[in-house]
């Protein structure tokens, strides 16, 4: 029996004993929220409090999760001793029946198989792959460095310009060489598509991470394996508005969901480069913002609150784009022209160390 | 005009006294001989009325058979026996055939009756719809049995019995039993049934004992619940309130004393001798008078008088109310999941009639009306069927605030309310005696009573409502208990998980306080 199987055996044999004993049953799941979430200042990110609720079978908002959380770990346990991987999405199919006797489903819907595979996570202090699991995945890696793949090796510039994709896992690959300065994440798939057409990685010696949206797990731990293994700093490119400087904020600092694995996900000395309320004005780009909606500014007040952002320049960022009332994508660079954003926006910025902390 | 004009003696020559026979002959409505299935109700009704007071009378417990059998189409006999103390053969056609003759009637009692029309109606309806007489059968347990054919002379308000044979009284059977055919009626199980009829007076008699034989053959025992005869209504003078210069001279013209201050303080209750100076006072009348000389006018100054005049409510130990327990009792007919009911005490109406009102409240059981709520009318124990809409007491009933009492939904709440009014005189809407009258101080008392009952059932409203989530919630937990077992089984590869289950069961049983 291995570490993974002994935890959930473990944690099985627990709620077996409390159901022979004849008391009542109850899981002890860490609490994941923003109530138990803290900003490490030493580490400078995002660590999970001690704070654990309870969830108690006889309780009637808890017996349906409670089923679900014993329905997973038994599954996950299957797959690990099967030496199998599934998917997120397929275990919530594998899962999915209904409830004999009861017209009602295991799972109504992913986000709920999710919610407890998380749980899982937590609870025993394993990682997803750990259990077997692999996330969907999303995002890809496109430059100079050699990447071992199992029996496979080969170059992320050499793939075409669609670069390598980056599976769920990649506690298996390796980086035999790096020949890069730099990292840049950007935020959307079509800049970072623009950036490999006008050659940037090339003549800025960068390697380019498209995330697409919330950097994914995957993702989020190639970066910072690449940062604290071949000490590439990491520069962060997104749109100029709350959910980019989220993005951010998570490839820095960790995200509350996965506060738990900050230490192995996250990138305290990752820097932001735009787009940015003051380049606005400096690249006259004021024709190209887009009003704020009210949920912009109520996330913009969120992000106001959060300790992480507490640091004087974010403050005086989210004031200004709140002052503006606008946000502004990283494509309205292309305003400009199609080159621009490779050729003058990013070298220049990138020169001058102009960023945001 | 062409037509003549018509002296007195041509328009008075068709001119005759109509008897109270003839005239509800011709009125049988107002006695409740209207529609096919009233009527048949309206029928049962004065048999069981009759049988009821007899053996009350008796201070005997009832024990009342009633079987309807069916003739023809339309065509029906019925039989009602007692168990009572029989009738003496001289007073058959008394009681039987003549209207307005009762034992009871200008007397100032509670009565299931009242008028004294009852059971002569019920023979002159068979006699009327089918041309024949009725048959009673009458003994007193230690004479011979009576049989004899009884009808009535419409004209001259008589009866008369045509036939009567004696025959030897071997198995010492006493009481009465009266058989009569009827036409243009219809058996039903509706609300207005003799059925729904019988379980109603059941509930309000529950010292009696009911068997129904129903024109299929079906037989329904309405067993008693209490064994003790209730106490007999006694006779209670009248008070001053509630009298009327009619009632006043018809006492006066009875009466044995010699002056009316005397006939004031002997015949009425309250009435003081300082009470007599004050009418005296008040009327301007001289009271020396002796009574049987007073005049309309003088009746209605006296009666003036009493109104001006404040008197001690009148006693009322002459009502006699079902009271709670008995009442409880007789709700057990329905097997109701709860009961409430309440006796309240005496009042007057109109200054001086004395009531009492009674309410029961039951909820669930086999509650007739499939929907909503079932209003069981009651005027001394005698349950009111008809006319619904224009009574009082349904009145009362619909204008409380349901929602206040934890009824959720009272269009489809299973609850039965009982009222029983009690009193020396029930305010009648009509003649037909199936609605009570709009009395501000009985319709206040009614809502009072069923606010009493209210209170009690909400709380158990509040429990059921309590229980019913406990029974949810252990639902929802037994619903998951296959499925958490089967994947802790899994999850510690166990071959069987059917302990882990049963496990379940029996924690969520000892949470609920329930056995496994």
């Amino acid at each position: 029996m291995n570490e993974v199987t002994e935890k959930l055996e473990q944690f099985g044999l627990s709620v077996y004993e409390q159901i022979n004993k004849e008391r009542s049953p109850f899981l002890k799941i860490p609490q994941r929220g923003l109530s138990n979430v803290s900003f490490d200042e030493k580490n400078r990110m995002l660590s999970l409090g001690n704070k654990a609720s309870k969830r108690y079978y006889l309780n009637v908002a808890h017996t349906r999760k409670f089923m679900q959380t014993i329905l997973v770990a038994s599954y996950c346990r299957r797959l690990v001793e099967e030496g199998r991987h599934a998917g997120i999405r397929e275990l919530y199919y594998a899962l999915k029946h209904s409830i004999s006797g009861t017209r009602e489903n295991t799972f109504d819907d992913q986000t709920e198989s999710n919610a407890i595979t998380e749980d899982i996570e937590v609870s025993l202090d394993l990682l997803r792959e750990q259990l077997n699991l692999t996330a969907d995945r999303r995002g890809y890696l496109y430059g100079d460095v050699l990447i071992k793949d199992g029996e496979d090796e080969f170059n992320a510039s050499k793939l075409g310009r669609g670069g390598w994709a980056v599976p769920g896992t990649v506690e298996d690959i390796e980086f035999p060489e790096v020949d890069a300065e730099y990292m840049l994440v950007v935020e959307t798939a079509a800049m970072a598509d623009r950036l490999i057409e006008e050659k940037f990685a090339q003549k800025n010696g960068a390697l380019i991470v498209a995330c697409q949206g919330q950097a994914p797990r995957g993702v989020r731990r190639l970066i910072q394996r690449l940062h604290f293994e071949n000490k590439l700093p990491v520069i962060v490119f997104t749109d100029g508005d709350p959910y980019g400087w989220y993005i951010y904020s998570t490839i820095k600092q960790g995200s509350m969901n996965l506060a738990y694995l900050s230490k192995r996900l996250s990138v305290p000395d990752a820097v932001f480069v735009g787009m940015t309320m003051k380049d606005i004005e400096v690249y006259s780009l004021k024709s190209v913002t887009e009003r704020l909606k009210a949920t912009d500014k109520s996330r913009i007040k969120e992000l106001k609150s959060y300790e992480w952002f507490k640091h004087k320049k974010w403050q005086k960022e989210l004031d200004l784009c709140l002052k503006l009332g606008v946000r502004i994508e990283q494509q309205a660079l292309a305003n400009k022209s199609l080159e621009f954003v490779a050729k003058e926006y990013l070298p220049e910025k990138i020169e001058h160390k102009n960023f945001l902390p | 005009m062409n037509q003549e004009q018509r002296h007195a003696n041509d328009i008075f020559k068709d001119f005759r006294v109509q008897s109270v026979s003839e005239f509800f002959r011709k009125n049988a409505a107002m006695l409740g001989y209207t529609g096919k299935i009233r009527s048949l109700t309206t029928l049962i009704h004065e048999g069981v009325t009759n049988a009821l007071d007899a053996c009350e009378d008796a201070r005997i417990l009832p024990d009342i058979k009633v079987e309807i059998e069916e003739l023809g189409t339309e065509h029906y006999r019925i039989t009602v026996e007692d168990n009572a103390s029989g009738i003496p053969l001289s007073f058959i056609p008394e009681v039987f055939g003549r209207m307005l003759a009762g034992s009871k009637a200008h007397r100032n009692i509670q009565s299931r009756g009242q008028q004294g029309i009852g059971i002569s109606g019920a023979v002159m309806y068979s006699q009327v719809t089918t041309g024949r007489p009725s048959i009673v059968l009458t003994s007193t347990g230690d004479s011979p049995i009576v049989k004899c054919d009884v009808q009535i002379d419409v004209e001259h308000n008589i009866g008369r019995v045509i036939h009567k044979k004696k025959r030897v009284n071997k198995e010492n059977w006493r009481g009465t039993k009266l058989i009569f055919e009827v036409k243009e009626v219809l058996y039903n199980k509706s609300r207005y049934s003799p059925y729904n009829y019988l379980r109603m007076t059941s509930i309000s008699n529950p010292h009696a004992r009911i068997t129904f034989v129903e024109p299929d053959g079906t037989k329904i025992i309405f067993d008693r619940s209490i064994d003790t005869v209730p106490k007999s209504p006694k006779e209670t003078k009248p008070h001053p309130k509630g009298i009327t210069p009619h009632d006043l001279l018809l006492m006066a013209r009875y009466t044995d004393k010699r002056t009316i201050s005397s006939f004031l303080l002997h015949d009425f209750v309250r009435i003081s001798s300082a009470r007599t100076k004050d009418i005296e006072k008040m009327s301007s009348l001289s009271l020396n008078k002796h009574p049987k000389k007073m005049t309309w006018k003088e009746a209605e100054s006296l009666v003036k008088a009493f109104k001006a005049i404040k008197f001690v409510a009148p006693p009322t130990d002459g009502l006699i109310p079902i009271g709670d327990e008995s009442i409880k009792k007789g709700m057990e007919v329905i097997s109701p999941e709860f009961s409430y009911s309440v006796t309240r005490s005496a009042l007057t109406y109109k200054g001086g009639i004395p009531f009492i009102v009674e309410v029961g409240v039951a909820y669930g059981g086999n509650h007739t009306s499939s929907n909503g709520m079932d209003i069981i009318r009651y005027a001394n124990r005698a349950p009111l069927i008809f006319d619904q809409g224009g009574c009082a007491i349904t009145e009362a009933v619909n204008s409380v605030d349901w929602k206040r009492y934890g009824v959720r939904d009272d269009d489809k709440s299973p609850l039965t309310v009982f009222v029983n009014l009690v009193s020396t005189h029930i305010p009648y809407t009509s003649a037909g005696k199936q609605a009570v009258a709009q009395e501000e101080e009985i319709y206040s008392e009614i809502r009072n009573g069923i606010m009493d009952a209210g209170r009690s059932l909400k709380s158990f409203l509040r429990g059921k409502r309590r229980a019913h989530e406990k029974r949810k919630k252990m639902d929802t937990l037994r619903k998951y208990a296959p499925e958490t077992a089967s994947a802790l089984g899994g999850l510690l590869k166990m071959k069987n998980s059917s302990k882990v289950e049963e496990k379940l069961y029996t924690i969520i049983g000892k949470k609920y306080g329930e056995k496994a």
